[in-house]
């Protein structure tokens, strides 16, 4: 199991991951922390950050193992549709510009702490509110399971475990990465994962910058780095010719061609209307101060997409490096250790596990707190006490990695970017409540649920369709568009189908005159900013929702 | 209004592939496709700094015309 690590990179990881770990324990005791056995306290880290922690906050929603592993994987591979992070990290700002201060007034309005509590209030339906509550939960899987998988690679490309053919030690590292996640993020809640993120960002932006920059300059500068890539792709395909006519091996490029455009766009716009549905990221943004808070930070936040596109080139770096690993998803944590001298590559290799940790443990957070306010609060204890509703999110926020665990061992683990594109499916059936919600009470309630339910089938139906040639079923984000030869990204699809169901249900419901519900906000309330009359200062979840 | 004509290059722009998925001309021997999408951040953020600093004004337009003041009272700091 330990056959081929390197002392001094084991050394510089495990000194500087126990560091964080102290620091995710000592977190509990970080501003103003009187007692942990309340949600607020827990869940939301009383909910006193402002724009500077909420920038890393946010960043850390998308600086993951996602940035590190998953993207550079799928440029490696030589599927250059994977660079779509790029454009999605580009498009999501301005989305968040528009839609979410208004999420933000609403909300600190209200005493709105999660989307669903927005939905119920909006359209007085808490079934519509379970349905959101639910979704966001069961879309947060598949994302912690996607920084799990980043975990391990970095773990198996050290030594430890991986390699082996009993599944015990390949899994073990995986295991242990997760305990100590679990544990900490039991303990100390959200404080946890903020400070740590100062901790994360200060490693990562060191080990992006040095692996940008001083990579490609030692392989001779990135245009040796794109002619070798493609002269590396011309060879695998004229060598595979055969196969690729037969369809058995799919063709290398970097640039994708005719209809790939649309798969490359749709995956891009998908991504990014559903990045803000998530639990997680409505945690950061409502945790803000006021509004400008948010579009400041829409504005700022691009300095993160331009190190995320020069993070997915490594994938091609590492080709030009002659890195040759069986998992693309090893690619990257494979070339810190060709090139960098072991010290460093412990950083970098600390850098990334701990970039996993963070954000897993806030996605957790986030799905534990939906359960106890919209579902456990909601619907199985009324009268909950504080100490009870702590300790649900508590023990919830271990059931939901335990579920991403789940995804890791029934999934294929060697394109964990397919796990996260699951998740986008789910969430963004989530959209037509929240986000048009925002803007119109035009949609029925009844029209609304329905067609959620009809995007959410018929967007698992169709991922459970797609076959890749390690899995059967979930193998992949795209399918051809109906009747077309163009593929597409699945949520799209789903989200379509769930708008048509809502409006043309929307129709029926109102000609029919069904009870359409009590709208509980008002225009005004879309406009309020920080020091308005009856905004709240901060959002505490174990206060009710006001009218 | 003018922030949204101002933020929709910034979405559209991203998402026409088929502008930019071409080999040439590279820089520095980076191929247009991708110089060009790194390119694309910044002018994005060329775009989100004006919008903001507009967004200011319209938020004030705004809040006049929902009944609220145009400048929210103090910074609040008593806790409710």
């Amino acid at each position: 199991m330990l056959d081929h690590v390197n002392g001094v990179v084991l050394g510089v990881f495990v000194f500087l991951f126990l560091l964080v770990t102290v620091l995710g324990f000592a977190a509990a005791r970080w501003r103003r922390a009187e007692s942990l056995d309340n949600l607020d306290e827990w869940g939301l880290g009383g909910r006193g950050f402002g724009t500077f922690i909420a920038w890393f906050l946010i960043g850390g929603d998308i600086y993951t193992a996602y940035t590190f592993i998953a993207v550079p994987a799928t440029l490696y591979a030589g599927s250059v549709v994977g660079f779509f992070a790029v454009p999605y990290t580009i498009v999501v700002y301005p989305l968040i510009f528009l839609f979410l201060p208004r999420l933000w007034s609403v909300s600190h309005r209200h005493g709105y702490v999660t989307p669903a509590d927005f939905v119920q209030g909006r359209y007085d339906s808490r079934v519509l509110a379970l349905a959101v509550a639910l979704t966001g939960i069961l879309a947060t899987m598949p994302y912690i399971a996607l920084q799990l998988v980043g975990m391990q690679v970095v773990l198996q490309v050290m030594g430890i475990g991986g390699g082996s053919d009993s599944w015990y030690v390949n899994d073990v590292p995986l295991f242990l990465a997760f305990a100590v996640l679990a544990a900490y993020t039991y303990s100390s809640g959200l404080r946890a994962p903020a400070l740590i993120a100062f901790v994360k960002d200060a490693l990562i932006y060191l080990v992006i910058l040095v692996a940008v920059f001083y990579i490609p300059h030692q392989l001779g500068g990135w245009g040796h780095v794109f002619s070798s890539v493609s002269d590396s792709f011309d060879t695998f395909n004229s060598e595979n010719a055969d196969a690729i006519a037969a369809g058995e091996a799919v063709p290398k490029g970097t640039m994708p061609v005719g209809p790939a455009q649309w798969a490359y766009a749709s995956l891009a716009l998908g991504s990014a209307l559903a990045l803000f549905m998530y639990p997680h990221s409505i945690t950061g943004v409502l945790s803000t101060r006021n509004r400008s808070v948010i579009r400041r930070n829409a504005a700022l936040l691009p300095a993160y997409s331009f190190l995320l596109g020069l993070l997915a080139l490594l994938g091609f770096v590492a080709i030009a490096a002659g890195v040759k690993v069986e998992n693309p998803q090893q690619s990257v944590p494979q070339l810190f250790e060709d090139q960098f001298s072991p010290w460093f590559a412990g950083v970098a290799f600390a850098a990334i596990v701990i970039g996993a940790l963070v954000p897993a443990a806030i996605m957790s957070i986030a799905a534990a707190n939906l359960w106890t306010r919209n579902v456990y609060k909601a619907f199985i204890n009324r009268h909950a006490t504080h100490a009870q509703e702590a300790t649900q999110s508590k023990v919830v926020s271990l059931l939901v990695k335990f579920g991403a665990l789940v995804f890791v061992l029934a999934l294929s683990k060697d394109f964990a970017i397919n796990l996260q594109l699951l998740g986008g499916v789910w969430i963004l059936q989530t959209l037509p409540a929240i986000v048009i919600g925002l803007y119109t009470r035009w949609l029925h309630r009844w029209a609304v649920l329905a067609g959620w339910a009809a995007g959410m089938a018929w967007g698992t139906w169709l991922a459970y369709g797609v076959a890749s040639p390690v899995q059967k079923h979930f193998g992949g984000p795209l399918v051809f568009f109906p009747g077309t030869e163009t593929k597409v990204y699945i949520a799209l699809l789903a989200l379509a189908l769930n708008l048509v169901v809502a409006a043309v249900l929307t129709v029926v419901l109102r000609a029919a005159k069904v009870d359409e519900g009590v709208d509980q906000t008002s225009p005004q309330d879309y406009h309020a900013d920080h020091g308005d009359p009856g905004v709240e200062e901060e959002l505490t979840p174990e206060s009710a929702v006001h009218a | 209004m003018l922030v949204g004509v101002l933020l929709a290059p910034a979405v559209v722009l991203p998402l026409w592939v088929s502008l930019y998925d071409r080999e040439d001309p590279t820089l520095a021997g980076i191929p247009f496709f991708y110089w060009f999408q790194i390119l694309l951040i910044f002018v994005a953020v060329g775009l989100t700094v004006p919008a903001y600093l507009l967004s200011r004004d319209a938020e004030r337009a705004d809040r006049v015309r929902h009944g609220l003041p145009s400048e929210p009272a103090g910074t609040g700091g008593e806790e409710d």
